[in-house]
């Protein structure tokens, strides 16, 4: 076994990984919406950043920042759609899961409609280029992946410490009710949180889009995985998310030199459910009082 | 937002003199199939300061979150500043929540609701949510730390780590530091010892109101007494008129 490509592997899984279930985790705790519809938006930013190489530019940092900004579009799009008719109803957690759900099926069987079943493959963004140093040989997409996805974290949580926009949404994961005392309106930060996550899949969509295809049902697996780590990360805990990122990610690459790539799901879950028995809030979970009563 | 929005520049050039500043006139407000508060009226003009005293469960608290848009549900007339901020609504809590604080309001409620992993000086400023008071966030916190000396060390400190009377301290300065026309304050003293509650409510009470208004909601009536224009009772989601300290400790059976 390949100790490099193993520890590698987990980083570039990791990254993209948490990257996503931050997304999740911000949305769930400030707007207690668990947002079933990132699977589309995946894959919908991955659209967005292949027509954009395809007619405008195959210029690598600008298909990247298509993709996230179609991630951002589809984000707002999901907001206005699902989370700002029926937020204030009754019932709203089981009712936006729904509705995003339906959004999730209806969205990307247009995508199949629109673009064909045929996968798209973007052009190499990061280059061919390659490092190697004693015996360890590492690909630009891996390192691109690593470095922009580490970046774009930084800059979101940099902007959610720093920024007044920042502030009204830390306000909100903590305590809703306080926040709308305090005068933050759900509705308009509802629209910031939602870009902003909807951009972190937009990246990992470019990013992942390195290894695999661009397909209608791509967002499917990812989306999964990331409400799972979300989950096992404790939601709402950016943190959390990001050990629980590293932890399954490892267990990924353990398990793709190990015995095989297609039994991922089977060992991810296990972990999962392993992690949850002992920490039932997860890696970092907080009481989360605001939202249980 | 639009309609309100423009009532409050047409308020803001208003002249400046007493005028009234909360008008109540038949609200009823509560939770699902439960009515809290009693077709109720009130007035308090600019620069006033007003006790409401009750028992547990009377309604005072539910008095102050049906005017901030809140309860379950309300009917009735609510106007702040002139402007129309009650109707009749049964659901959306919350929902125009933010449009009346915008309006005006600030609202400093029971049990503090804080940000717990906020640090003090992140919660003072997000209680500065109008452009202007963004802008002079800072001259602001300087005002608030003069009137909580002791929260200039915490100024870093998560406020999930604070002590009762801090996170009180917090909460009002919270309160004070946009620009409100009326301040609604839920029980200060509430779960603080004697000697910190006494000197949470000297702190209110050496606020120099200018031209806007402070309804404060107590249990305890000595802390009160004779240092508030009215003092008014709370009793089963209806004010009882204007009643003297002396006689609301008589009907307490306390006297």
């Amino acid at each position: 076994m390949d100790v490099w490509f193993v520890i590698s592997n987990t980083i570039v899984l990791a990254c993209i990984y948490g990257t996503l279930a931050i997304g999740v985790s911000i949305t769930w705790s400030s707007l207690g919406f668990l947002n079933l519809a990132y699977g589309f938006i995946f894959a919908f930013s991955g659209y967005g950043a292949w027509l954009f190489a395809q007619h405008v530019s195959t210029f690598g940092p600008a298909v990247l920042a298509c993709g996230i900004l179609s991630g951002a579009l589809g984000g707002v799009f999901v907001c206005a759609l699902a989370f700002i008719p029926i937020h204030d109803k009754p019932n709203f957690t089981i009712r936006g899961l729904i509705a995003t759900l339906a959004i999730n099926l209806i969205g990307t069987q247009s995508l199949l409609w629109w673009f064909g079943p045929r996968s798209k493959n973007l052009p190499e963004i990061f280059g061919t280029w390659k490092l190697s140093f004693s015996g360890v040989t590492l690909t630009a997409d891996r390192v691109g992946n690593v470095i922009t996805s580490v970046l774009m974290l930084l800059l979101v949580l940099r902007w959610m410490r720093s920024s007044r926009r920042g502030l009204e949404i830390r306000a909100m994961m903590m305590n809703p009710h306080a926040a709308s005392i305090v005068g933050i309106g759900v509705r308009r930060t509802s629209f910031y949180v939602m870009a902003i996550t909807g951009a972190l899949a937009g990246l990992a969509a470019v990013l992942l889009s390195q290894t695999y295809y661009i397909s209608p049902f791509g967002g499917l697996t990812p989306m999964i995985k990331a409400v799972s780590i979300a989950l096992c990360g404790g939601l709402g805990s950016v943190q959390g998310a990001v050990i629980a990122a590293v932890v399954l990610g490892l267990n990924e690459a353990l398990t793709t030199v190990s015995i095989g790539g297609r039994y991922v799901l089977i060992t991810q879950f296990l972990m999962i459910i392993l992690i949850l028995l002992v920490r039932p809030r997860g890696i970092a979970g907080i009481l989360d009082r605001a939202r249980e009563a | 937002m639009n309609i309100i929005q423009q009532d409050l520049s047409q308020a803001a050039h208003a002249p400046l003199q007493r005028r009234e500043m909360l008008k109540l006139s038949g609200l009823s407000a509560g939770y699902g199939p439960m009515r809290v508060i009693h077709d109720l009226d009130l007035i308090v003009s600019s620069g006033e300061r007003i006790g409401i005293v009750g028992l547990n469960g009377h309604g005072k608290s539910t008095l102050f979150y049906a005017i901030a848009g809140l309860t379950g549900w309300q009917r009735g007339s609510i106007k702040l500043n002139g402007l129309e901020i009650g109707r009749t609504r049964s659901q959306g809590p919350g929902r125009y929540t933010h449009q009346i604080v915008r309006a005006g309001l600030a609202l400093i409620p029971q049990g503090d609701e804080i940000f717990h992993g906020l640090t003090v000086e992140e919660h003072l400023d997000s209680g500065a949510f109008t452009p202007r008071s963004w802008r002079e966030r800072q001259e602001r916190k300087e005002r608030i730390l003069q009137i909580f000396p002791p929260l200039k060390k915490l100024m870093a400190v998560p406020v999930g780590r604070l002590s009762g009377g801090e996170r009180r301290m917090v909460s009002i300065g919270r309160g004070l530091m946009g620009e409100a026309s009326l301040f609604l304050v839920d029980e200060p003293s509430l779960g603080l010892a004697p000697k910190i509650g006494k000197n949470v409510i000297d702190a209110l009470m050496a606020l120099d109101l200018g031209s806007s208004a402070m309804v404060i909601a107590e249990q305890n009536v000595s802390l009160l007494e004779g240092r508030v224009d009215r003092i008014l009772g709370m009793h089963v989601g209806k004010l009882k008129g204007e009643a003297s300290a002396a006689l609301m400790l008589h009907d307490h059976g306390r006297a």
